[in-house]
């Protein structure tokens, strides 16, 4: 047998190959820990950095969102954010925050309207319904008796300030719903009203008129106990105060005269 | 150092070591399939054999010859995988052959029984003889790779082949003589 027959024997052998799924796995898996090591290469020996890195992210997306308007990618972000606020407000400050709520609702809505994004309309306008619901909820549970009367009156304020808001942008032709703030309003101003009347000295008549006024609040009439009360009560104080005003501009011609 | 930095080393050196591993992968899993004629075991020589040169090569993959370096990697795996077995050592590697050249049941399908005579006449040879030849007629390597393998001269390994085809002639003559 010559050299070359043997050589040529021995050549016969390369047929002999490895399984070509097993060449592929064994090849993945002598990598894959690389993916997994750079992966946690970052947050395990560099904590402060990565840290860093991800509060920077985070309070950056949060301000990103700040100025962005329903139907925008990052408006749930601006969402979340005001919920998480929404856990540090006292219960009493709730009315004041749901109105300020209310208000960026609107303010985003007239972006919107201004800059015709038509697809995101009806979300801005669920928005604005949604808080202005919420308004209204944490309005009626104002016990006019345990708040400052100071505080309430603000709160009435703003209210009516935003139902303004609401009746301008109605007025462009934007369908808005919302239509119990204004009850809602009303039936606090009320409430207000006869808590302060009740802590007055009434005459008999001015009694039985409150009287009236407590049953038509009740019965949610609360533009009759306004008009009641302007008719009653109001009126005789304006008829006072005229009174005096007169009696103070008397003395003081007095006074030039001596 | 930068992660990011960090990772693209470590991206280019897995793209290096791919290459080596696409390139070596068919001709090491042979040669261990050779001497151990066992598809799993081959395999799992194989795998540690890779993973064993993947973690140096990480270290350091300025490494000359790392081919040669995986070749030395397989070759005392092997080694190992029959000491593990209690058969009869080989001291010194050299000169002695590895026994258990007779495949299991369950193997003796994967090759053909052509094949595997002229598996078995090979393996009946001392160690060195079956590598230079494995390394030099199966894997292609010319003489000089083969030679940083074995840690020989040129001159000394061409010499190792003369003689390992000529035992392989031998081999294969006295299964002739046999068989007549």
């Amino acid at each position: 047998m010559t050299e070359k027959n043997i050589v040529n024997q021995i050549k016969q052998l390369k047929q002999i190959k490895p399984q070509k799924d097993w060449v592929f796995s064994l090849k993945t898996d002598l990598f894959k820990d690389e993916a997994k090591e750079s992966f946690v290469f970052f947050p395990l020996f560099k904590p402060a950095l990565a840290c860093l890195t991800m509060f920077t992210l985070f309070f950056g997306l949060f301000g990103f969102a700040q100025t962005s308007v329903p139907g925008d990618f990052l408006y749930p972000v601006k969402k979340i954010a005001e919920k998480g606020q929404l856990a540090f407000v006292s219960q009493e400050n709730r009315p004041q925050n749901s109105l300020a709520m209310a208000d960026r609702r609107l303010e985003e809505l007239i972006k919107i309207v201004e800059s015709n994004q038509v697809k995101n309309l009806a979300t801005a306008i669920n928005e604005v319904e949604s808080s202005v619901s919420e308004v209204a909820k944490n309005i009626s549970r104002i016990e006019a008796t345990s708040s400052s009367p100071i505080a309430i009156k603000n709160i009435v304020d703003k209210t009516k300030k935003l139902e303004f808001r609401i009746e301008e942008i109605r007025a462009l032709g934007v369908v808005i719903g919302g239509e119990e703030l204004q009850e809602v309003s009303a039936g606090l101003e009320v409430k207000v009203l006869l808590s302060d009347l009740e802590n007055r000295t009434l005459t008999e008549e001015e009694e039985q008129v409150l009287d009236q006024m407590k049953k038509l609040a009740e019965e949610k009439e609360y533009q009759k106990v306004l008009e009641l009360f302007f008719s009653e009560f109001d009126k005789k104080e304006e008829i006072k105060q005229d009174i005096e005003q007169e009696q103070e501009e008397e003395e003081e011609t007095q006074e030039i005269e001596e | 150092m930068c992660p990011t930095l960090a990772k693209s080393f470590m991206g280019n050196k897995q793209k290096k070591f791919s290459k080596i591993y696409d390139q070596y992968i068919e001709k090491i899993y042979r040669f261990v399939f050779l001497k151990v004629s066992s598809q799993e075991i081959a395999q799992d020589i194989c795998s540690e054999t890779f993973l064993k040169g993947w973690q140096v090569y990480k270290k350091n993959n300025k490494i000359k010859n790392f081919s040669a370096f995986l070749y030395r990697i397989a070759r005392n795996l092997v080694i190992d995988h029959y000491r593990q077995k209690g058969k009869k050592q080989f001291i010194p590697l050299e000169s002695v052959a590895i026994l258990d050249t007779n495949p299991g049941l369950e193997e003796k399908a994967i090759i053909s029984s052509d094949l595997e005579e002229i598996r078995a006449n090979l393996v009946n040879l001392k160690d060195d003889y079956q590598n230079v030849i494995i390394w030099h007629y199966l894997d292609d390597l010319p003489i000089q790779k083969v030679a940083e393998i074995m840690e020989k001269s040129e001159g000394a390994t061409r010499v190792v082949l003369h003689r390992a085809l000529t035992a392989l002639k031998q081999e294969i003559s006295k299964k002739d003589i046999k068989q007549a």
